[in-house]
């Protein structure tokens, strides 16, 4: 599995990074200020590292200290060397550190992309490490509780693309030709009108059975196509992808393949769609909540909540963001031409914010509630594949290269997010030289603090 | 790479006796200074303290390799950026 877990990321997380890394500046993301505060509550003179520190963006919080940041990411640690920072590119799990040295280590969003359990626990204990004792580390992971909503598995790709970032959109080194990236938009070449028209007429050759079978018809539903009429102007808005958390597919975990319990949902999932391959798209559940009557208003309304602003500063959205990836995957046909896309829709825990949360449907997506009934609604798992990588790989292709719809090319970024307390239970389970100071939730993220024992 | 850096750094190649990694050998010549041991009472001398300071904070490498002391295995640094990773075989 190690070597799985280790393809897995290098597809999905270093080479996004990688590919994306031209595009990132600060701005992306505002510095989380209990991160900054942490920084400044070091004493003059200790030695900080960020373990993961991106472009840098913490490496000038305290100056009164010395800061080192490390990166697996050749392409970021350019950009923070450029701004003067003190950076080296490594690896998480094999710091180049010696032991007990650091007064302070932070490691704000990184570990979440680690895709098994065994080697997260590796990241922190190398992170410990490195601490001297009394030191402290600070570490973030994005929660699978966000505010007003909720991932619905732990095991998430997220869609990135270059719309995210102020820069200008046709630059050229985005290439399609490095083989190890993921484009999921390529295949897009049917402007969203007629996406409309196409998808409503294919949805009617589903297999109709399902439809009577459940009020909740949400695994065929393909909300946008179905419920939206699009303007030109709108277009422009599914061009931009604004919000990663808007548009995610859940994965497979690699531990759960390695315990083999997929092949219990298996069962709950006969007479739902499903993808034959591992890797499931997942509509938005925002999506499905449109309907005819108002989505202008939702086109309106749509506000940035806390966890978005955080994330995304450059791009004033107070538009829906579409991901040019779900527009791809459900084109796709895989094995028996099925698509199915599950709308994910508790009743309590809603993706969506604000004004469209009770909005229903009028294609037929089920509002109930998922939440009732069991998480294999949510996502449908599929092939008995071990391989994640010819399931991304499947599950993100897109047959006929065409000119993209949209102008942007999705790569997607696989994030394992975490259970309220899960965080916490993996230190104090697994790594008992740290003792957990305390612990909370910041912004979408859980958040700990915790020292190094004497 | 700031010396003071590189006083952190230690060789991770697998398979070292402990301590085996450290220091790392800079490869590329920098005259050094310092004498090898800080003299009793290094604190109190001024002058001692400007040319160390010097030293870790004010000299950066910008182009050469760290070398693993046990294992001789090189790890490049360029344009002021080390890089530490090992290969997928090594690891």
């Amino acid at each position: 599995m190690e070597h799985e877990a280790t393809q897995l990321e290098k597809q999905h997380v270093h080479s996004v990074y990688e590919n994306t890394a031209a595009y990132f500046s600060d701005l992306q993301t505002k510095a989380w200020p209990r991160v900054r505060n942490f920084l400044l509550e070091q004493k003059p003179g200790s030695l900080v590292v960020d373990i993961g520190c991106g472009t840098g963006k913490y490496l000038s919080v305290n100056t009164q200290v010395y800061n080192l940041g490390c990166d697996y990411c050749e392409g970021l640690v350019e950009i923070a060397r450029k701004k003067g920072d003190e950076v080296l590119v490594c690896d998480n799990l094999n710091l180049p550190f010696r032991d007990q040295c650091f007064n302070a280590v932070i490691s704000i969003g990184v570990i979440h992309h680690f895709s098994t359990k065994q080697r997260r626990i590796k990241a922190i204990k190398e992170m410990a490490r490195i601490l001297t004792p009394g030191g402290q580390i600070m570490i973030y992971v994005w929660a699978m509780e966000q505010k007003n909503r909720r991932f619905e598995k732990q095991d998430v790709f997220v869609p990135w693309n270059k719309a995210l970032c102020a820069r200008h959109f046709s630059e050229s080194n985005q290439s399609g030709d490095k083989g190890e990236c993921v484009h999921a938009a390529k295949g897009q070449d049917i402007h969203p009108a007629q996406l409309v028209i196409s998808e409503c007429s294919y949805q009617n050759n589903l297999q109709p059975e399902t439809d009577s079978k459940h009020p909740s018809n949400t695994d065929h539903c393909l909300p946008r196509a179905c419920c939206m009429k699009i303007s030109e102007e709108e277009n422009r808005f599914y061009t931009a992808l604004g919000r990663s958390f808007r548009s995610w597919f859940f994965s497979r975990s690699l531990d759960e393949s390695a315990l083999r319990k997929q092949s219990d949902k298996m069962k709950h999932l006969k007479h739902e769609r499903v993808w034959a391959n591992s890797a499931i798209p997942i509509q938005h559940s925002r999506h499905c909540s449109l309907d005819l009557g108002h989505h202008g208003a939702l086109l309106n309304e749509q506000s940035l909540d806390d966890d978005d602003d955080v994330f995304v500063e450059s791009l004033s959205l107070k538009k829906p963001q579409w991901s040019p990836a779900t527009d791809a995957l459900k084109d796709l046909s895989l094995n028996g031409g099925h698509q199915s896309v599950a709308q994910s829709k508790g009743d309590k825990a809603s993706f969506i914010n604000g004004p469209v949360e009770d909005r229903d449907c009028t294609c037929g997506c089920g509002k109930d509630g998922a939440g009732k009934s069991d998480a294999s609604k949510f996502f449908k798992r599929t092939s008995t594949t071990d391989s994640t990588d010819s399931a991304l790989d499947s599950a993100v292709s897109v047959g006929d290269p065409a000119d993209a719809m949209l102008d942007t090319k999705a790569f997607m970024r696989y994030y394992h997010v975490f259970r309220e307390g899960e965080l916490s239970s993996l230190v104090e389970e697994n790594v008992p030289e740290l003792q957990i100071l305390s612990s909370c939730y910041d912004h979408g993220n859980w958040c700990i603090i915790a020292e190094r024992r004497g | 790479m700031k010396l003071l850096t590189h006083n952190l750094l230690s060789s991770h190649v697998p398979g070292l006796r402990p301590g085996g990694g450290f220091p790392l050998r800079i490869e590329l010549g920098h005259p050094s200074e310092l004498p090898p041991e800080p003299s009793p009472g290094y604190e109190a001398d001024e002058e001692f303290l400007r040319r160390l300071h010097h030293v870790l904070l004010e000299v950066e490498v910008l182009e050469g390799s760290l070398q693993c002391p046990d294992s001789g295995r090189r790890f490049p640094i360029s344009r002021g950026v080390p890089n530490l990773l090992l290969t997928e075989d090594e690891a």
